[in-house]
């Protein structure tokens, strides 16, 4: 989408540069109009989750009046036996794709990066399709497939479902940060007398840690969020918690939704900022967004 | 070579796994939507192009204008919300720049149901949309918002709006300021600036957002089912109904295709200007 792409020797005094203009535009122009505006947005944007968090704490069951701090709705949600199995079957969902399309979107990064040829491309394709694909179009699918195949709805099929809409955002994350690496480094070490196995253990694997963990967790809470592929394709019980949330919705108004949606928020919380902190654990100065909005290193 | 045919290989776990569960599947719909049903409700193979006339049929097509309709309204207030505030964050931002961005994203973690949930209890009769204004004697407390169009696509835009400012603030924050304040030193006025400098400098930003919305808004059915009522929903409503309820399997998979072959485009399309866009920033960074 860049027209012209600025040519940075060195990382250091980009940063400089840009805080000098803004220091500029500050001076000439900060439209009142603007600040107000963005404020605006955020609170629109923030202001149903705080509604969602405040109300999970409420004494009453009301969702109007907040009538004191009560851990009710928390209680009623984790001594529910149903509600357990569900919250464990969504994690160990959303764990078995993050592993799983954590090694197939590398390998197929991988593979797209270094491999010349027509293949290449097709696969680039496949690979790059479900990113834009709606959700329902994605359910439906995988719906008709499993039932074609005669398999039972379950939790593998769900795992099966999310596995395969996981992959392409492993790859577009892991591929960023390959194309950055440069292949002159992998040559010495073949000079050197690596093979091409010990050039991937020891060059490769190691710099792509910090974009392969991020799109692990990233993955992770996209997973575990999931509504849609889940209501296609989910077995009778145990159900993933929004499959849950949904049918709760839909019987009328109970608090124990906010709560839910709380530790919901909370764990996606941590996986995402355990993905932004990663980089920065591994020694690295960018930061964990830039991976994961796929910037080109320092 | 060598290296090529080592890295090839690859290709194959991954690219096996997508052709299975990914590319197989959607010819499985094209094949279902040419069915029909058994006697117990089961889909059967067959050939009944029936399936796609019924798509078209009157009853239906106010459902598929309606959709097209609703995400290009979304489109639209993603566009001109998203627009602004992602220009605040590139240009004002700072050395917040990160954390702005990540703020609007944060809110994508929070359950899309839960989510559009807490706005049903926002929008409700006694919720606080209607409080506060009946508090402040604006009104009767009697503005009905759930069940309307504007509820539903008020849904669209708050869950999809995020997909707007991030490829716009990618395409402003990689645009040179300078070239602001030579529009400026030109005599340019603020929007004569907007228009011939910083529209088409951003432009590929822009269609990639409205694409990235439109997508997604068209196939949405949590927003209408959750903010609206029958005379609301969408082409997913419908779809989702083939499936669970109304079991006719094979017109949910003709819906579902005539969906498809028609996002296809834009995908196509959007898909193709990313590929452009990521050879130049390739050809711009050696």
């Amino acid at each position: 989408m860049s027209v012209e792409a600025p040519v940075r020797p060195d990382a250091a005094p980009a940063p400089r540069r840009v805080r000098r203009s803004s220091d500029q535009a500050r001076e000439f122009d900060r439209p009142r109009f603007l600040v107000g505006f963005t404020g605006l947005f955020y609170l629109f944007l923030f202001l149903p989750i705080a509604i969602v968090v405040l109300f999970s704490f409420n004494a009453e069951r009301s969702l109007q009046v907040f009538g004191g701090f009560s851990l009710r709705w928390y209680d009623a949600f984790l001594s529910s036996e149903s509600y357990r199995s569900s919250l464990t079957a969504s994690i160990e969902i959303a764990l078995v794709t993050m592993v799983v399309a954590t090694v197939l979107g590398t390998t197929l990064a991988f593979g797209l990066v270094r491999s010349r040829g027509r293949t290449g491309g097709a696969f680039n394709v496949l690979m790059l399709v479900p990113l834009v694909t709606p959700e329902i179009v994605a359910g439906v699918s995988a719906l008709l497939l499993f039932t074609q195949m005669g398999l039972r709805l379950s939790l593998e099929t769900i795992m099966l479902a999310h596995i395969t809409f996981s992959i392409s955002y492993v790859t577009v994350v892991v591929r960023a940060r390959l194309a950055a690496l440069d292949p002159e480094i992998e040559a010495a070490a073949m000079d050197l007398g690596a093979t091409r196995m010990e050039v991937m253990r020891l060059v490769i694997l190691p710099a792509l840690w910090p974009a392969i963990l991020a799109s692990g967790l990233l993955v992770f809470a996209l997973s575990f969020d999931d509504f849609v592929l889940s209501f296609f394709t989910t077995g009778e019980s145990p159900q993933p918690l929004p499959v849950r949330i949904y049918s709760a919705i839909r019987f009328g108004v109970t608090p124990t939704i906010n709560a839910i949606g709380t530790l919901m928020l909370a764990i996606s919380v941590i996986a995402i900022g355990l993905a932004l902190a990663l980089p920065r654990l591994f020694g690295r100065r960018e930061s964990g967004l830039g991976v994961l909005l796929g910037e080109e290193g320092a | 070579m060598g290296a090529s045919r080592f890295a090839g290989r690859f290709l194959i776990p991954g690219g096996v796994w997508l052709l299975l569960f990914f590319a197989v599947p959607l010819g499985i719909v094209l094949a279902i939507s040419f069915g029909t049903t058994d006697d117990l409700g089961g889909a059967i193979y067959g050939w009944y192009p029936s399936n796609y006339s019924r798509v078209f049929d009157p009853v239906f097509l106010p459902v598929l204008a309606r959709s097209v309709g609703y995400a290009l309204a979304t489109v639209a207030l993603c566009l001109l919300i998203g627009y602004p505030v992602a220009y605040y964050i590139a240009r004002f931002g700072g050395r917040r720049k990160h954390a702005l961005i990540a703020l609007v994203i944060v809110p994508s973690f929070v359950n899309y149901l839960v989510r559009t949930y807490a706005w049903v209890a926002i929008l409700s009769d006694e919720g606080l949309a209607n409080g506060i204004p009946h508090d402040v004697g604006l009104s009767d407390g009697g503005i009905r918002f759930l069940n309307t169009p504007w509820a539903v696509i008020g849904g669209l835009v708050y869950g999809y709006v995020a997909f707007m400012v991030l490829p716009v603030y990618g395409a402003l924050d990689r645009m040179d300021p300078a070239l602001i304040e030579a529009g400026k030193d030109l005599y340019g006025s603020r929007w004569q600036t907007f228009r011939h400098v910083m529209w088409p400098t951003t432009f590929q930003g822009v269609l990639a957002g409205c694409v990235l919305v439109f997508l997604p808004a068209v196939g949405d059915f949590v927003s209408a089912q959750l903010l609206g009522g029958p005379d609301t929903f969408m082409v997913g409503n419908l779809i989702q109904q083939q499936f669970f309820g109304a079991e006719n399997w094979p017109f949910g998979a003709a819906l579902t295709t005539v969906m498809m072959l028609f996002l296809m485009v834009w995908m196509v399309f959007y898909l193709r200007s990313a590929a452009k866009a990521a050879r130049e920033g390739a050809a711009a960074a050696v």
